[in-house]
């Protein structure tokens, strides 16, 4: 069985490309995916998508970063076991630095990690149906339609104000 | 009345502002004066003290948001920026309050007729009414005519109105270059509001507070004082948005109120963190002249009680909840985070203040009169906010936006 062939519409404004997903449907035609700049939740709620999972990883991260910092305080300070200026040798106020700042550097590395996961990076085949200008300046709507229909799917798109372009 | 037409509802609650604030003045107003005829007119004179200090902090922190948009052109805030400024309503009965202390003598200012240790050139009542007056002054005119600046952009020409109306209507620009001065002026008045506010805000922290337990000492209190009224006006100025959702005209929309609570989000963590820099230094150092200040206020009853209650109220929840997204752009959560907040900010206020007057206490000071005269000042800062809105329509969010 032959694909489905695939029309990309390249909008200037999101909005206009979400507009243009949630028609999609009802014209026949079937959404496939929106490539874009800058992340939209115009486009994104249009989609049907839900939020970015991306902040629980940010999140765990977080609070691991938060547990592993105090322990590595209280690790390398039981390890010495010296008293200093009468100070406790665990002492709760000075190791909320340490766990401060691992809770920045884990949540940072969440963050990072999460990304990759999510967007399946590295992808090193790229892209089959990516326009160059969908990293510029357009938002591109991906959508397919049955064989014979190129040409509707190409003027609902016209109309919808994009510039158009063919996937074989 | 002819109504501008960039202006929306003038009365987006009708008379009932009026009315509770009214009857909450009132109220304050009795406890005050009950409170003087009692036992202990100290308490009523500490009252007086904490309500000033934070409802002025209110005010003060919500016109610098307004203030701050304009200086660095954050368009974000221009829904908001509106609302922000109606605080400056306050700015009078504020200042009117502040000169009022000084009736309290020895019941605001603990340190009079003590020995100072040389501290005397510094800390003597005439020296402090002067100079913390004039710098009030000074916050206040270079606030009001930062909002002049702004209000003189959002209405239209033929405004009628009340005398104050018709006095910033009297100087709307007649040509384009007019606005252009405005908008200037508008700029550097705004600019020279945050530089005003970080110096006056200092010097009250100093000597407001931290005076009162006149031995004890830290550089930092100043920033803490200011970066917490700030706090506080973020508070302000969220509960006041989400008092209006709804109302013809006041709906903030939701990704401003987004905005605004990761702002908010962001002084809460500021605020705990310049709390934390204080208390590990101390901590470090640990010297008794310095740790006594923070024992009494953590560790001794009953104000140990109190500081958890503050760490919770203006810290831990808001800190936990506001992690959230989708919560900042939810008004009725915002409402109540808010509320907390300023709750909380207002026991903090009595957990700095209140072991200086009573260093002995065996349970809180905090009763029906404290509660009263809160009251009051929450009634005269609902009169001062509706009175401006009433007075300038065109504040609120759903106003044209002045002009960039």
């Amino acid at each position: 069985m032959a694909a489905e062939p695939r029309v990309m519409g390249l909008f200037a404004d999101d909005a206009k490309a979400a507009r243009a997903i949630r028609e999609l449907a009802e014209a026949g035609f079937t959404f496939r995916r929106a490539h874009g700049p800058i992340p939209s939740d115009r486009i994104r709620e249009a989609a049907g998508g839900r939020g970015s999972p991306v902040g629980w990883f940010t999140l765990a991260g977080g609070i691991f970063g938060f547990a592993f910092g105090f322990a590595l305080a209280i690790f390398t300070a039981a390890q010495w076991n010296l008293i200093v200026s009468g100070k406790p040798v665990i002492a709760i106020i000075p190791f909320f630095v340490v766990g401060f700042e691992c809770t920045i550097l884990f949540s940072v590395l969440g963050n990072v990690v999460g990304l990759l996961v999510c967007t399946r990076l590295p992808d090193f085949r790229g892209l089959e149906t990516h326009d160059p200008r969908c990293s510029c300046d357009r938002f591109g709507v991906l959508a397919s339609c049955p064989a014979g229909r190129e040409g509707e799917l190409l003027e609902f798109f016209r109309k919808k104000g994009a510039e158009v372009r063919v996937w074989p | 009345m002819n109504r501008p037409q960039n202006a929306p509802d003038a009365r987006p609650f009708g008379k009932a502002p009026a009315v509770f604030g009214a009857l909450c003045l009132a109220a304050g107003a009795a406890a005050f004066a009950f409170g003087l005829g009692g036992e202990r007119p100290g308490r009523a004179w500490q009252a007086l003290l904490v309500n000033f200090l934070l409802w002025s902090s209110i005010a003060q922190g919500g016109v610098l948001l307004a203030a701050l948009a304009c200086t660095v052109r954050a368009r974000w805030a221009h829904p908001v920026s509106g609302l922000a400024q109606a605080f400056a309503g306050f700015f009078p009965l504020s200042l009117i309050c502040f000169f009022l202390l000084a009736l309290g003598g020895k019941s605001v200012f603990p340190w009079v007729g003590e020995d100072l240790h040389g501290k005397e050139a510094w800390l003597n009542l005439p020296f402090l009414l002067a100079r913390d007056g004039l710098g009030f002054l000074v916050l206040y005119g270079i606030g009001a005519a930062f909002v002049l600046q702004d209000l003189r952009l959002r209405l239209s020409a033929g405004n009628r109105g009340g005398a104050l109306r018709r006095w910033v209507a009297g100087g709307l620009p007649t040509s384009p270059e007019e606005s252009e001065r405005l908008r200037r002026r508008r700029r550097l008045f705004g600019g020279l509001y945050c530089a005003a506010y970080a110096l006056v805000l200092s010097l009250v922290g100093f000597d407001l507070v931290m005076s009162l337990d006149p031995h004890w000492y830290s550089t930092l209190f100043g920033g803490y004082h200011f970066v917490k009224a700030f706090y506080l006006g973020l508070g302000g100025l969220i509960v006041l948005a989400a008092l209006l959702r709804g109302r013809a005209g006041g709906e903030v929309p939701a990704a401003c109120l987004h905005d605004l609570g990761k702002l908010f989000f962001a002084f809460c963590l500021l605020w705990a963190d310049f709390f934390y820099v204080h208390l590990m230094v101390i901590w470090y150092g640990n010297i008794p002249e310095e740790t006594y200040y923070v024992i009494r206020r953590t560790v001794t009853p009953p104000w140990n009680a109190l500081a958890w209650a503050v760490f919770l109220a203006a810290f831990a929840v808001p800190f936990l909840v506001l992690i959230n997204r989708r919560v900042k752009s939810m008004p009725r959560p915002m409402f109540a985070l808010g509320v907390l907040v300023l709750a909380g900010l207002w026991l903090e206020h009595w957990l700095l203040v209140g072991p200086a007057f009573d260093p002995e206490a065996v349970e809180l000071p905090l009763g029906a009169l404290e509660g009263m005269v809160c009251a009051g000042f929450l009634g005269l800062m609902v009169l001062a906010v509706s009175g401006m809105l009433r007075s300038f329509p065109e504040l609120l969010p759903g106003a044209r936006p002045a002009e960039p």
